[in-house]
């Protein structure tokens, strides 16, 4: 008798679905985005049109439900895309990645009906681009350590303060800021805003020059007495921490994407050139010290692919997926980096020139071990996670 | 080319259909997902001769009443370009290929083709048949909500034994296929100078090449 998935009790098969999401983010990331990587990095821009057809395609709201303006998938179909854009232009997967994750997610989750309908609806189609403002000058992996202020002022809210490092910053339309309403309480006075970009005393300051992911802007974003009302509150006053956490779990799964994307990147690229190149009379990939490069970059690529396909789906399933994904970031962005630099070697002096993709690879790795919680946070969150009662 | 039309005018259905064997289906729901109303799938789990497929597809075409049917050029497979072409017979449809362009046009359609230089434009009555080149226009990707759409969609299936059609008749027999011979290396004649090199040559043409 034949075994089935069910007989296993372990099935890696995507539905139907899935895998059409897979093949049209395929299709579209080389057709459409990978020809104008080199010059989205070297302009430092990503074309709007590109991000418009993207919308069009339902990549900004990928597991946001139809009725709220997304595509209606599931988190697995969005690493797949994730996967796949990434591989082609981590600017661009970054973009569509903090839309997707940091900003509907929150909107998803904690956001009303009204808020939903006014904020999810146009972002989730990618009508509007979304930011998350937490970091600060002096608050990183210390989130709770922000300044930005959060006064109650009549029937609303005036903010002020300073957020560093926001991706999307200069470009989004919409911010989901952090902000401390109540000192004294450390953490539990921290409340999450929406607010519209272009509220009166929000402004943009530096835009950052950075190593890699360079088509997507990352700005500071001054709030200078920013008056919010209460429909711009995301949930209670005192929620803001727990959003902001809960809302990284989930951004993680979609890092750990981007770099598995850039590993394979850093593979496919890797091993079409060693076919190619010779050296000694034969092809480099007949060398084993090529072959143990590829080698290891295959299997990483995979188990960093695995580990971030199981915490999207623990995240589907609705069960507890913070170590998952604490993991699968963690793994993921150490393999992109590890894979970058082998890609590099292996394209030897070409890889250093800016007219091969190995050095973009390098320069764009690197973040995954930064943003969405540094590789040392991932540490502390799974260790925290084992030692748990 | 059919969405496009669809694209112009919204009252218009795009139906899909095709005859083959259950992971034909994949390509049915990739259809659906890019925008097209409904799909079904003809079942015939063994190849059938094309004739016999321009008859299933005619039974097809008699019971939902197509103003127009869209047929691809040609098969990937067999490069015959004869399914198309054969279902217009079996209807007794007018039909023209390699279409680029679908115009509206009074009582009919504008059918637009390539031909050296320039394009022939034919116009027709419904009902008609054309097979699409390509389409100005790339086609498009089946996008994220049209895939869920698509999913929400049956894709009916029956045999094609159930249509009635005759699937007898000529059948084709690939007897042979094979890879053309490789290209033996050139030769450069270098030694002596242009005058002893062209007599090499010259006697290479006769004796070897034999074309002199």
């Amino acid at each position: 008798m034949a075994v089935t998935a069910a007989d296993v009790g372990f099935d890696l098969t995507l539905t139907d679905e899935q895998e059409l999401a897979q093949r049209t983010a395929r299709e579209f990331a080389t057709e459409k985005v990978l020809p104008h990587a080199t010059e989205i990095d070297a302009k430092a821009a990503i074309p709007k049109a590109l991000l418009a057809e993207m919308a069009s395609l339902g990549f900004m709201g990928i597991a946001v439900p139809e009725r709220w303006g997304g595509a209606g998938l599931d988190t697995v179909s969005a690493v797949l895309v994730m996967e796949e854009i990434n591989r082609a232009c981590a600017s661009t997967g970054v973009v569509m990645s903090v839309n997707n994750s940091l900003v509907c997610q929150p909107l998803l989750r904690h956001g009303s009906d009204t808020q939903k309908e006014r904020w999810l609806r146009p972002l989730a189609s990618g009508k509007l681009l979304g930011c998350f403002a937490l970091s600060e000058p002096a608050s990183g992996s210390d989130a709770a350590a922000m300044r930005t202020s959060a006064k109650r002022d009549g029937q609303g809210w005036l903010l002020s303060g300073t957020k560093n490092f926001i991706t999307n910053g200069a470009s989004a339309d919409v911010v989901i800021v952090f902000a401390q309403t109540d000192p004294p309480k450390g953490h539990r006075g921290i409340a999450a805003f929406v607010v519209d970009k272009k509220t009166k005393g929000l402004t943009v300051g530096k835009v950052e020059h950075k190593l890699g992911i360079r088509g997507s802007d990352t700005a500071q974003l001054i709030f200078d007495g920013v008056r919010v009302g209460d429909e711009g509150l995301l949930g209670e006053a005192s929620a803001g921490f727990r959003i902001a956490l809960d809302t990284l779990d989930g951004g993680r799964i979609g890092i750990a994407a981007q770099a598995v994307g850039i590993g394979r990147a850093c593979l496919e690229d890797a091993l079409a050139y060693a076919k190619e190149r010779e050296a000694f009379g034969k092809k480099i990939a007949e060398f084993q010290a090529i072959q143990e490069m590829l080698a290891n970059m295959a299997t990483e690529v995979d188990a960093a692919r695995l580990l971030t396909w199981r915490a999207a789906a623990l995240k589907d399933r609705g069960e507890d997926h913070v170590m998952a994904a604490a993991q699968a970031k963690l793994f993921a962005s150490d393999v992109a980096v590890r894979a970058a630099r082998d890609c590099v070697q292996i394209f030897g002096g070409y890889g250093y020139l800016t007219e091969f993709p190995a050095e973009r690879h390098y320069r764009d790795a690197k973040i995954t071990e930064i943003y969405e919680g540094t590789s040392e946070i991932m540490k502390l969150v799974i260790a925290e996670e084992l030692l748990k009662e | 080319m059919a969405l496009e039309r669809k694209d112009a005018d919204a009252s218009t259905t795009v139906s899909v259909v095709t005859v083959g064997p259950a992971r034909s289906r994949d390509a049915l729901r990739q259809a659906l997902a890019m925008g097209c109303d409904d799909a079904s799938l003809v079942l015939a789990e063994e190849p059938l001769s094309d004739l016999a497929v321009a008859r299933a597809l005619a039974k097809v075409a008699l019971e939902t009443k197509p103003d127009l049917v869209l047929c691809g050029k040609q098969a990937s497979d067999d490069d015959q370009g004869f399914v198309g072409p054969a279902l217009a017979e079996v209807l007794g449809w007018p039909h023209v290929s390699m279409l680029t362009r679908l115009v509206p046009a009074e009582g009919g359609v504008e059918l637009w083709r390539e031909v050296e230089g320039g394009h022939e434009v034919w116009k027709a009555s419904f009902p008609v048949l054309g097979t699409a080149h390509k389409s100005e226009k790339e086609p498009r990707y089946p996008s994220l909500p049209g895939i869920m759409k698509a999913k929400k969609k049956e894709i009916p299936e029956r045999p094609v034994g159930s249509l009635g059609a005759d699937l007898g008749g000529p059948r084709l027999e690939i007897v042979a296929l094979e890879t053309p011979p490789a290209r033996g290396g050139g030769k450069i004649l270098k030694d002596g100078d242009m005058k002893a090199v062209a007599e090499q040559l010259a006697t290479l043409l006769r004796d070897e090449a034999k074309v002199l």
